[in-house]
């Protein structure tokens, strides 16, 4: 066979100038209507969903990925403030194999998670596919009616926001912890995780009401 | 303004009446289109892309001003209803209707008999098991890929041969163009918006669509070993072109060693400490294709000896990347392997019978290859691909 075809359809196509044109919209000046070809999403949550609230008795989970450290040690720390205020914390730690059968196991893990814990942490959107998984587990999170928060690096903040809201939920609450992160050494990781407790709680709508009771 | 028909009364009228679904360019008496309208210029090209990069639509190439006229013109070369939805793309998520991938494929300049094939090759990137959400967000440079085979190859002027990878005169540039203006328009694939690619890739403006010169190839043609004969397209998730040259190799086995060898490097995505699994396609020319065939002639030994050859030492690479693939379970004997098993290496036959060259197609990962058979539609009456 040969792999030149000969006869394209082209003519399927009517040219730039048609002659029918001026009886669908086209006026001499050559102006019409073109259709639009982009698609469109109708349907938003602009709200963030419910506040953690005080942290004491619940369990808070955290979603980690087998490929950021900083996040492992972020998350380490930020377990351990929420234990002092009363708070249970458990982990689950997802890799980028979302697809056939390791996809299938993750995503069974991925609920058996969901449905363990009160609050969900959900990071880390550190790379685009990394920031793709971590919005679409925590619009999981928050579809289930979890108060979720989606952690990301500054860099991926708006491709986060972007995703968010192409997933339906804009509202879905955010903290962005500064970019470059899993660079960086661990006692420097460690510092920015105490300097960001206090904003990711803001974020969460989480109080450490336990741990201010007892300081009381 | 045109009069909407909303989906759904449209398909129920269809039934009724099926021969009216398609008016052609002159129109219906009711508007089966229900995509927004914009008064635009409509025969000055120029004007026309101005006009749709200002809108986010375009790619920067020229794009044909898609009048209701012509829109029309190429449904009528198909036999779908404008309001079927194929399927949903992410990250939008929104319906990919007939209508969205008529009007992004006449902007691109696609014949209207391609119609099939950019819809099968649509339901191949919508299955999860591609992980079209990740390929879209991703920092990596991927694109999927998509090979043809089948009769319609030669219907559709797919290239096969010579520059069959880019470079060859032929409507399939526009084929593979549309299915990328549909990413951006459908999906919502938007650089630094959505899509985080560094560097991108040229794949990403016309895609990467040829065909395997089944012809001349000593082995099955790939779709038919996935389990689907005839015309089809297999999409695969692919990080760019790699090639390899070989000028002195001159068996079978030594082809194989050499092209393995070239492919494993460990800042392949197959090795990516964040991918549990990995698949590969590796085109082969011709000619080598027949000294690899008379020297290993089972493909199940080709693809061994390529997943063998392209594995590295684990301990080649940094300890926190060793330790990472070994918590995945991808360290096995003290090796990491590209793909996850040989069978994941897949083998095509293509390219110019000036040899030489082999081009390899690295894996993003976690996107599983897809096959779909290219269908007419499912009304009678219309035109096939």
């Amino acid at each position: 066979m040969d792999n030149k075809s000969s006869t394209m359809a082209w003519q399927a196509v009517p040219p730039l100038r048609h002659a029918n044109d001026n009886e669908h919209g086209c006026d001499r000046m050559s102006r019409g209507n073109v259709l639009d070809p982009t698609a469109l999403r109708a349907d938003d949550i602009p709200l963030p969903g419910p506040d953690a609230g005080p942290l004491a008795g619940k369990t808070v989970g955290f979603r980690l990925d087998e490929i950021w450290r900083a996040w492992d040690w972020i998350a380490d720390i930020w377990a351990d403030e929420f234990r002092k205020a009363g708070a249970t914390v458990t982990f689950w730690r997802s890799n980028q194999g979302r697809t056939g059968v390791e996809g299938e196991r993750l995503a069974r893990e991925l609920e058996q998670f969901l449905a363990s814990i009160d609050i969900a942490v959900v990071g880390l959107a550190n790379c685009g596919s990394c920031t793709g998984w971590t919005i679409r587990d925590a619009l999981a999170a928050a579809d289930r009616g979890l108060p979720t928060t989606a952690v990301c690096t500054a860099v991926f903040e708006e491709l986060g926001r972007n995703l968010a809201q192409r997933g339906g939920r804009s509202g879905l609450r955010l903290h962005v912890l500064p970019y470059p992160l899993n660079e960086k050494q661990k006692h420097e990781v460690d510092a920015v995780a105490l300097e960001h407790l206090p904003g990711v709680l803001r974020t969460m709508g989480a109080e450490l009401a336990a741990r201010q009771e007892a300081v009381a | 303004m045109s009069t909407t028909i909303r989906p759904g009364a449209g398909a129920a009228r269809a039934q009724q009446a099926p021969d009216l679904r398609d008016c052609g360019p002159q129109g219906c008496a009711l508007d089966w289109l229900s995509s927004q309208r914009h008064e635009a210029e409509v025969d000055d090209v120029m004007e026309f892309t101005r006009f749709a990069l200002e809108r986010g639509w375009g790619d920067g190439l020229p794009l044909i001003p898609p009048t209701e006229a012509r829109v029309r013109a190429f449904l009528a070369g198909n036999n779908r209803h404008a309001d079927e939805a194929i399927c949903a793309l992410p990250p939008l998520n929104a319906p990919c209707t007939v209508e969205k991938i008529a009007i992004n494929a006449v902007m691109a300049g696609a014949p209207a008999e391609s119609m099939p094939l950019i819809i099968a090759a649509l339901e191949a990137m919508a299955h999860p098991d591609f992980e079209l959400f990740g390929l879209n967000a991703t920092t990596a440079p991927v694109v999927p890929l998509t090979l043809v085979n089948g009769p319609v190859r030669n219907r559709l002027d797919i290239p096969c041969r010579h520059g069959c990878l880019g470079g060859a005169p032929t409507t399939a540039v526009a084929i593979g163009r549309a299915i990328r203006l549909i990413m951006k328009n459908v999906a919502g694939q938007e650089i630094n918006v959505t899509s985080q690619s560094t560097f991108g890739t040229p794949g990403r403006v016309a895609g990467i669509l040829f065909g395997e010169w089944e012809e001349r190839s000593p082995w099955a043609p790939l779709a038919e070993r996935r389990g689907v004969g005839g015309d089809a397209v297999t999409v695969f998730g692919t990080m760019g072109t790699m090639n390899i040259l070989d000028t002195s190799s001159q068996s079978g086995t030594d082809l194989l060693e050499m092209i393995g060898k070239w492919l494993g490097y460990p800042g392949a995505n197959g090795f990516s400490p964040s991918m549990p699994y990995a698949q590969m396609m590796l085109a082969v020319n011709p000619v080598w294709a027949q000294i690899i065939h008379r020297d290993v002639p089972d493909l199940a030994d080709v693809q061994e000896m390529l997943w063998r050859f392209s594995s590295l030492d684990a301990d080649y690479l940094t300890p926190k990347h060793r330790e990472q693939l070994e918590n995945l379970g991808r360290v096995s004997g003290g090796r990491v392997y590209l793909a996850t098993a040989p069978q994941d290496i897949f083998v095509v036959c293509c390219g110019g019978t000036g040899g030489l060259h082999a081009t390899g197609f690295h894996s993003f990962g976690s996107c599983l290859t897809q096959t779909r058979a290219i269908l007419p539609g499912p009304h009678a009456g219309g035109q096939q691909a």
